[in-house]
């Protein structure tokens, strides 16, 4: 039995967001890994792309930053030298550069670092779920999973709890700005140029922007100097130090990837729940845990694709890629090909091993989130598991229009609490 | 080239491995626990950090300095013998090498 079975007539055209409100195209996916794993789409909105479907190229590509360059852009969409210069986090940056910024954060994301939080995700996964679960019917996305992450990433950041709201608002407005329901500058839809040089093509990213410089005078004045913004405008190894431009970047980047991925992950767990029944019975009486939030987020792969630029020509698989040419690795595609997970429509919560890339592993932008995305997971389905007899779909679920962020933003659900 | 990874659990793996092919890979390759390897070996994970059997020490060299900054990020304490084992590449000089795998 498969929980859910890809819909679309393996044709789908994976430039249109719309294509995505049903989920994924994964018969378009299970296509091109079978007949053409080398993929040159033509687009109206921009410069053509190669799409890299399997599993196995992905993670032969990903590990060459110096062919497959981050440094032009990260989205299927174009940015000029300017743009890229105007918005650029550490994610558009390649080795050596990357380096430099990466393990100015990289501690304070540490696996060791991060385990320090786990009762205080507890303490918030506690006051959540007794919020959520009295209702007994809810929207599983709104009233569980939007909460916890940024909470949490907060927590992390030492920012004031009063502005958390305000965050998680921003944050979806930043980074699902092709969905209506978050955003009124619906990316695709506009017309003008007002908003290319803003972080992430949003007004959001520009308030954010200003939120980071306010907070960051404030934690000088006060001598503040817990917590990563701290940490990150240390001087590097070479005596150089982040510019406001770069700092400000990083902090839209942390709300956007910290927000909504781990956000997506549980709401995929969620439902995953709903349509294997089995799975409660196994979070609360197995050894899952070690197993089951790489399978979560499998199963979820929240980041859809990111894109590289080759440097040089490449021949793969019968094709030249140019320099010069974008090419998208889909993550969402890798994370089902059955040449690496057995029934990967399945939800198996004890799979080993899980060689998944929903963080992109296998390359130097691997997620500096992970531990922390885990960890949320771990707790959050741990805490739901002890409270509840049941959980089923109380109506259908509702995809984000986006393809670069799959996620479910409406997950009706029914609990029996304990 | 030979290597032997010692296991925490009192084990051993051996195996050999082709001049060029890094540590990390070595271990992945031969389902070695504990090393992961999520970054690549591109220097932005530390989850394949080992412990140099101190007799080779001399003959892996040292790391450098993002390693070493990388090196702080990894699970286990860092010891003197730590080292990321995606920055040792086999060769013949290494034939022999001995690895101990940390507790993690
Ligand atoms: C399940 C949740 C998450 C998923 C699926 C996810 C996914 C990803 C992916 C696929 C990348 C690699 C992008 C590339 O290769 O270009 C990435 C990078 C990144 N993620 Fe996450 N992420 C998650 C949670 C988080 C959290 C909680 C944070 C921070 C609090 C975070 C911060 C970052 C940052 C800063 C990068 C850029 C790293 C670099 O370029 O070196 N992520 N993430």
């Amino acid at each position: 039995m498969t929980v859910w079975t890809p819909t679309d007539d393996g044709f789908a055209d994976l430039t249109s967001h719309d294509t995505f409100v049903n989920g994924a195209p994964h018969n378009t996916f299970a296509r091109l890994r079978r007949d053409d794993p080398v993929h040159w789409t033509d687009w109206d909105g921009g410069e053509g792309f190669w799409s890299i479907t399997r599993h196995a190229d992905i993670s032969e590509m990903n590990r060459q930053p110096q062919v497959f360059s981050s440094a032009r852009g990260i989205r299927m969409e174009d940015q000029t030298y300017e743009e890229y210069l105007a918005r650029r986090t550490f994610q558009e940056t390649d080795p050596p550069e990357h380096m430099m910024t990466r393990i100015k954060v990289a501690k304070a994301f540490s696996k060791p670092v991060i385990a320090e939080f786990e009762n205080d995700i507890r303490k918030l996964c506690d006051d959540i779920l007794d919020v959520a679960l009295q209702k007994g019917a809810f929207d599983a996305t709104k009233d569980i999973a939007r909460q916890l992450p940024m909470q949490m990433l907060g927590r992390i950041l030492g920012l004031p709890e009063e502005d958390l709201p305000w965050l998680v608002e921003k944050g979806d407005a930043l980074i699902a700005n092709t969905d209506p329901d978050f955003t009124d500058h619906v990316l695709d839809k506009m017309t003008t140029d007002e908003f290319r040089m803003m972080p992430f093509n949003s007004p959001a990213g520009a308030e954010l922007y200003s939120y980071a410089k306010d907070l960051m005078a404030r934690k000088d004045a006060a001598g503040d100097t817990s917590g990563v913004l701290h940490l990150i405008l240390q001087p590097a190894k070479d005596g150089s130090v982040i510019t406001e431009e770069e700092f400000r970047n990083f902090f839209c980047l942390l709300v956007a990837a910290g927000n909504d991925t781990t956000r997506y992950s549980i709401a995929a767990g969620i439902q995953a729940m709903c349509h294997q029944p089995e799975l409660l019975g196994q979070m609360q009486s197995e050894d899952i845990w070690d197993t089951a939030p790489d399978e979560i987020i499998r199963w979820a792969t929240p980041a859809i694709y990111f894109r590289r630029t080759a440097t040089q020509d490449v021949e793969m698989h019968g094709k030249t890629i140019r320099e010069g040419d974008k090419v998208l690795y889909w993550w969402s595609s890798a994370n089902r090909d059955d040449t690496v997970f057995d029934d990967p429509f399945r939800v198996n919560l004890k799979r080993t091993p899980n060689k998944h890339l929903s963080f992109g592993q296998g390359g130097p932008h691997v997620c500096l989130g992970m531990w922390l995305a885990r960890l949320e997971v771990r707790v959050l389905f741990q805490e739901l598991a002890k409270r509840i007899t049941s959980i089923e779909a109380n109506g259908p679920h509702k995809f984000l229009r986006s393809n670069f962020v799959g996620g479910i933003k409406e997950l009706p659900v029914k609990v029996v609490a304990k | 080239m030979k290597v032997t990874w010692k296991l925490p659990d009192g084990g051993e793996i051996a195996a050999d491995v082709k001049d060029g092919i890094n540590m990390m890979e070595a271990a992945v390759a031969n389902n070695v626990p504990n090393v992961i390897g999520e970054c690549g070996g591109n220097l932005s994970c530390a989850t394949c950090h080992v412990y140099v059997d101190p007799d080779w020490m001399g003959k892996t060299g040292a790391a450098d300095e993002f390693e070493d900054a990388m090196l702080d990020v990894a699970e286990a304490p860092r010891q003197d013998n730590s080292r990321l084992s995606c920055q040792i590449t086999a060769s013949a000089d290494l034939d022999g090498l001995v690895l101990i795998v940390p507790e993690v």
